[in-house]
C-alpha cells in the first residue's frame, strides 16, 4: 500500500517536473497529487503499524537500491508532503509568472526538492543516501537563488552551497567509514558494534551543518532571508529537518560514545538560547524567523540528547518523553514556521520590504495575514493552547523527570531546562516585537500605508497550516501514536504502546478547555464594551502636539535591553551620528546585527588559512638553483635519519 | 457536592480575596509613613467602578486591544487553578502541571504586552520592552526554583511538589522566589506602582491607555498573580503536610499575609532601583534559586 502510493507520488512528481516549465496549473495539480500521495503513504505507515521496504534488482552506481519507510522517516515525509503542497499553492500567487521570470524554473526545482528530500528519507543505502543528499542540496541552492539578479541573493546562495558541501564532505567520510567497517553500504541498526562509536561525531558535524545547530548555522540566516518566502518556508520548516533526521536516524542505528548524549544536549541548549538572542536583535523579519529556527532546532536537539542520556541511564522512561517531544516539535515547528514565513512573505509581497522598522499598522489592511500570523506567533512562542506548547511541554516534562530521578543525567538536564526557560522568554519577547512592530500601531512608511491583503492562493495555505497547528494543539492524543511509532523506530526498547501517556491526555483536555474559555472571554470582552459605551480618540503622547508614526517604539528600541546582555556574542555594528551644535543638522543611529560566527570566526579563520597557503606558495618560485638546494637538503636530512637509526 | 463546594471555595479564594493584597500593601506603606492611607478594600471599589465605566479606545487599536486583557485574565486565573491551596488542593493536578502554570503566566505576559503595543505609544512600548526583557531572567529563576522543589520531592506535579515537604534549601528558595515575586508583580525595587512618571515604570505604563472593563480585568489579574506568587512562596517554604488541615490553612493564610506585609515593608524602606541595576538583582535571584537547586540535590542524595 505505501509502496503503490509512493510510486504514484514519484510518477506525479516526475510528470510535474516535465510540464512545470509550461503548464503551471497542470504542475500545481501534479505536485499536489504527489505531495498528498506521499503524505497518505507516511500516514499509513505511522498509523498502519508496519514498515515499508523495497529492494530493487538493478544496481545503481554498483549498489542495488534499498528503500525503507519506517516510523521515523514517515514522520518527516509527512511534513515534506504538507509543507511541499502548501508551498506549491502559495507560490502560485506569490512567485507568479506575471511578476517573476524565474517562476517556471522555480516550479521545476520545487518538485525536484520534494523528490530529493523524499529520497533522502527513504534511502537505506549509504551511497544512494549521499546521491539523494547532493540532489537535495543542489535543488535547494537553485531555489534560494531564484532571484539571482540580486547581489545579496547570490552571496547567500554561494554561502549556502559552500556550507552545504562542507557538510556533504564530512558525510562522505562518515558513510565511507561506516561502509568500510560494516563491510556493506546497506544502512540499518548496528548498535552492537562498539567500534563504530566515534562515527557519531562525524554525523553530528555533517548533519549539524544542515540542521543549523549553533555554531554551524552560518549559512542559515542569509539563505532564509534572501530566498523567496515559499522557499524560506520549506527550507526552515522541512529542509533543515533533514539534518535533524540524520542526527536522529544515526543516533538510533549506531552506537555512540558515552559523552554523546551530553554533547547533543549542550549543543541544543546553546542553539536555543543564542539562536533566539540573535533573532531578537534582528530588524529583518525573515532573518528573525531564520534565527528562530536555530532556536527550535536547539529545542529538538535537547530532546534527542536527553533521550540519548536516558538510554545510557538504563533506558529511563523519561527519555521516551524527551524523544517524543523532539519528534512532535519537528512537526510543530515545520507547521508554524512555514505559516510564519508565508505570513512574512505576504507582508513582503504587499509592502515590498521586510524591514520591520518601515512597517506598522498592517492589521488594518491585512486582517487575515495579521490574524493567521498571530496564531503562528503564539505557537512558536510555545504558549498554551497551541501546538508549540505540547511538544515543548513533553521536552520539559522529560527534563524535569530526569532531574527528579536524581541520576547523573540531571547535570545536563537541569541546565538545559533553565536554558529552555530563558530561551522561551526571549522567544516571547521576539515575537511580541515582531508582531507588534509589523502589524500594530501606525504605519511607519508610505510602503506600509499602501499595503493590501494577499489573495486566496496565499491565504489558503496559511489557513490550512494554522488549522494543522490547532489540530495538534487540541488533540495531541490523536497524534501521539504517530510520534510513538517514531520513538519505537529509534529505540526498540521503547515499544509502541497504543494509549498516550496519561498526563498528555489531561493536557489535551486542558488545551481544549482553555481554547474554548479564551474564545468565550474574548467574545464577552467584545460584548461588554458597547454596553458601557466606547469613544475613539488619538493615542495620548504626553501632551505632545504633533506626534508622528516614527515616534513609536521600533524593533531596535524594543530589543535594546535584552540584546544588551548578549552584546558579547551579538557584536552589533553601530553607526551613530549624534546631533551636534545649536542647530543640529543630520543625525542618525543605525544598528544591525550580522552573524558573529561568520564574521568573527569563520571569515578570519578562512583568511588565516589563505595566508598560510600563500605563504607556503613562496617555496614554489621557479628558481632552479633553489630547487636543487631543496633536493640536497632533503637528501641530507634522509641521510641523517638513516645514519641516526643505524647508530641506535 | 463536596467537589463542587471545594471548587467554589477555591474560586472564591483566588478571585475574591486577591484584590485584598494590594490594599494590605498600601495600608502597610501608609502605616510606615505615618499616614492613614486608602481603605484596605480600595481595589474592590475601583474594580466595581471601572466595570461600569465607558471605554476610550485609541484610533489605532485593533480588536486585540480589548481581547488581550481578557486573555491575560483567563490565563492568570487558569494558572491559579493549578496551584494547590494547602489542604484545599488544586482544581486540576497532573504530572507536568508546573510547566503549564509557568506558560500560562507567559501567555498572560504575551497578551498584556501585545495589547500595550496596540496603541503605537512610545511609553507603552517602553513598558512592554521592559516587561518581556526582565521576564527572561525571572523565568530562568523560577524554573530553577521549580527544579529544586522537584528534586526535593522527586515529583513533577505542583500538588506533590509543594504541599508535603520542605527541604534544607528553604531559605535560599524563599529569598529567590521573593525577589522573583517582586519583579514579576512589578513592585519596588523593580518598579514603582505609585509613581506617575511613565519613563520609570514597567507595568503601570503598559496599561496607560486602557480604561473601563479591560483595565479592571488587568488590575484584577495582576492581583490574582500576586496572590499566586505569595501562595507558591508560602508553600515552597512551609511544610504544610505536617499539620492538620485546619492548622495548614491557617498557616497558609498567615504565610500569604506575611509575604504581603513583607512586600509593603520592602516598598516603604527601599527606593526603586535604577534600571541598569535591575538585571543585577534578577541575576542574584537566579543564582539564589540555582543554589537552592544544588542544596536540594545534595539533600536528596
Amino acid at each position: 500500500m505505501p509502496g503503490a502510493l509512493l510510486l504514484v507520488a514519484l510518477a506525479a512528481a516526475v510528470a510535474g517536473m516535465g510540464v512545470g516549465f509550461r503548464a503551471r496549473r497542470a504542475w500545481l495539480a501534479l505536485t499536489l497529487v504527489a505531495a498528498s500521495a506521499a503524505l497518505v503513504a507516511s500516514l499509513v505507515v505511522l498509523w498502519g503499524g508496519s514498515d515499508w521496504e523495497w529492494r530493487g534488482a538493478m544496481p545503481i552506481g554498483g549498489e542495488t537500491p534499498h528503500l525503507r519507510l519506517d516510523g521515523l522517516s514517515a514522520l518527516f515525509l509527512a511534513l515534506v508532503g504538507v509543507v511541499g503542497g502548501a508551498g506549491a499553492i502559495y507560490s502560485h500567487e506569490y512567485w507568479s509568472d506575471a511578476h517573476n521570470a524565474s517562476a517556471p524554473r522555480g516550479r521545476v526545482w520545487w518538485t525536484a526538492l520534494l523528490v530529493s528530500m523524499a529520497l533522502v528519507l527513504t534511502a537505506s543505502n549509504g551511497l544512494h543516501f549521499l546521491i539523494a543528499w547532493e540532489l537535495f542540496a543542489i535543488s535547494a541552492y537553485f531555489l534560494i537563488t531564484l532571484d539571482r539578479a540580486q547581489r545579496d541573493v547570490r552571496a547567500a546562495g554561494w554561502l549556502y552551497l559552500a556550507a552545504s558541501h562542507a557538510g556533504t564532505m564530512v558525510l562522505f567520510g562518515f558513510f565511507a567509514l561506516l561502509a568500510s567497517r560494516t563491510g556493506s553500504w546497506d544502512l540499518g541498526p548496528v548498535r552492537d558494534q562498539a567500534g563504530l562509536q566515534p562515527l557519531l561525531w562525524l554525523a553530528l558535524l555533517g548533519f549539524g551543518i544542515k540542521a543549523g545547530a549553533f555554531p554551524l548555522h552560518i549559512w542559515l540566516p542569509s539563505a532564509h532571508a534572501s530566498a523567496p518566502s515559499h522557499v524560506s518556508a520549506i527550507m526552515s520548516g522541512v529542509a533543515i529537518k533533514m539534518g535533524v533526521y540524520g542526527i536522529i536516524r544515526f543516533s538510533g542505528w549506531l552506537p555512540w560514545p558515552a559523552a554523546g548524549g551530553g554533547v547533543v544536549t549542550v549543543v541544543g541548549a546553546t542553539s536555543a538560547v543564542l539562536g533566539i538572542a540573535f533573532a531578537f536583535a534582528q530588524d529583518d523579519v525573515k532573518r528573525l524567523l531564520a534565527y528562530c529556527s536555530v532556536e527550535n532546532v536547539g529545542i529538538i536537539l535537547v530532546g534527542v540528547g536527553g533521550a540519548m542520556l536516558a538510554v545510557g541511564d538504563g533506558n529511563a522512561p523519561w527519555g521516551r518523553l524527551l524523544l517524543a517531544g523532539a519528534l512532535l516539535h519537528v512537526w510543530s515547528h515545520g507547521l508554524f514556521k512555514a505559516l510564519l514565513f508565508f505570513g512574512a512573505g505576504s507582508v513582503l509581497h504587499a509592502t515590498g520590504t521586510k524591514e520591520m522598522s518601515r512597517l506598522g499598522g498592517l492589521w488594518r489592511s491585512m486582517p487575515w495575514t495579521a490574524a493567521l500570523t498571530a496564531i503562528g506567533m503564539l505557537a512558536v512562542t510555545g504558549l498554551p493552547p497551541l501546538n508549540g506548547f505540547v511538544s515543548e511541554w513533553l521536552v520539559y516534562l522529560g527534563l524535569f523527570d530526569a532531574v527528579a530521578s536524581h541520576e547523573p543525567a540531571a547535570w545536563a538536564a537541569a541546565p538545559a531546562a533553565i536554558a529552555l526557560g530563558a530561551a522561551g522568554a526571549i522567544a516571547l519577547a521576539s515575537f511580541v516585537k515582531a508582531g507588534s512592530v509589523i502589524f500594530l500601531g501606525a504605519p511607519r512608511s508610505r510602503l506600509a500605508e499602501r499595503a493590501h491583503e494577499c489573495g486566496w492562493a496565499m491565504r489558503g495555505p496559511m489557513v490550512g497550516l494554522a488549522a494543522a497547528c490547532l489540530f495538534i494543539a487540541l488533540a495531541p492524543t490523536v497524534v501521539w501514536p504517530a510520534v510513538a511509532r517514531g520513538v519505537a523506530a529509534w529505540s526498540p526498547d521503547w515499544p509502541v504502546t497504543g494509549a498516550a501517556p496519561l498526563p498528555l491526555a489531561v493536557l489535551g483536555r486542558v488545551q481544549l478547555t482553555l481554547a474554548v474559555v479564551l474564545v468565550l472571554a474574548g467574545v464577552v470582552a467584545w460584548r461588554v464594551l458597547p454596553r458601557n459605551g466606547v469613544r475613539r480618540a488619538p493615542t495620548w503622547a504626553c501632551g505632545y502636539a504633533a506626534p508622528t508614526a516614527r515616534m513609536q517604539y521600533s524593533s531596535g528600541s524594543f530589543a535594546g535591553i535584552a540584546t544588551g546582555w548578549f552584546r558579547w556574542v551579538l557584536r552589533p555594528h553601530l553607526l551613530l551620528r549624534r546631533p551636534r551644535g545649536l542647530a543640529p543638522a543630520k543625525s542618525f543611529r543605525l544598528e544591525h546585527t550580522p552573524d558573529t560566527m561568520l564574521d568573527a570566526v569563520l571569515i578570519p579563520l578562512g583568511g588565516l588559512i589563505m595566508r598560510t597557503a600563500s605563504g607556503a606558495r613562496r617555496l614554489q618560485h621557479g628558481s632552479l638553483s633553489a630547487y636543487i638546494l631543496y633536493v640536497v637538503a632533503g637528501l641530507a636530512a634522509l641521510g641523517a635519519m638513516v645514519f641516526t637509526a643505524s647508530v641506535r | 457536592m463536596t467537589a463542587l463546594g471545594l471548587l467554589i471555595v477555591r474560586l472564591a479564594w483566588w478571585l475574591l480575596l486577591a484584590p485584598l493584597l494590594p490594599g494590605i500593601i498600601n495600608k502597610v506603606k501608609a502605616w510606615v509613613a505615618g499616614r492613614r492611607g486608602p481603605p484596605v478594600l480600595q481595589l474592590y471599589y475601583d474594580l466595581a467602578r471601572l466595570w461600569r465605566k465607558h471605554v476610550v479606545l485609541s484610533t489605532l487599536a485593533s480588536p486585540a486591544f480589548i481581547v488581550g486583557p481578557a486573555v491575560a485574565w483567563v490565563a492568570v486565573a487558569s494558572a491559579a487553578m493549578l496551584v494547590p491551596l494547602g489542604p484545599g488542593g488544586a482544581t486540576l493536578s497532573f504530572r507536568g502541571d508546573v510547566v503549564l502554570m509557568l506558560y500560562l503566566l507567559a501567555l498572560a505576559r504575551f497578551a498584556t504586552s501585545w495589547a500595550a503595543m496596540e496603541t503605537g505609544s512610545a511609553f507603552e512600548g517602553m513598558g512592554a520592552a521592559r516587561e518581556v526583557s526582565y521576564a527572561v531572567l525571572s523565568e530562568a529563576a523560577i524554573i530553577a526554583a521549580m527544579l529544586a522543589l522537584s528534586v526535593q520531592t522527586g515529583s513533577v506535579s505542583l500538588a506533590t511538589m509543594l504541599v508535603p515537604s520542605v527541604g534544607t534549601s528553604a531559605v535560599l528558595l524563599a529569598a529567590g522566589l521573593f525577589t522573583v515575586l517582586l519583579a514579576e508583580n512589578c513592585r519596588v525595587p523593580f518598579d514603582d506602582p505609585a509613581t506617575h512618571l511613565e519613563l520609570t515604570m514597567i507595568h503601570e505604563v503598559m496599561v496607560l491607555d486602557h480604561s473601563g472593563p479591560p483595565l479592571a480585568a488587568i488590575l484584577h489579574g495582576a492581583s490574582v498573580k500576586l496572590l499566586l506568587f505569595a501562595v507558591l512562596l508560602t508553600q515552597a517554604v512551609l511544610p504544610m503536610g505536617l499539620f492538620s488541615p485546619l492548622t495548614a490553612t491557617a498557616l497558609l493564610v498567615l504565610g500569604v499575609l506575611v509575604v504581603t506585609v513583607g512586600v509593603g515593608v520592602v516598598e516603604s524602606l527601599l527606593a526603586r532601583f535604577a534600571f541598569r541595576r535591575v538585571p543585577l538583582l534578577l541575576t542574584t535571584s537566579v543564582l539564589l534559586c540555582v543554589f537552592a537547586l544544588l542544596v536540594a540535590w545534595q539533600g536528596a542524595a
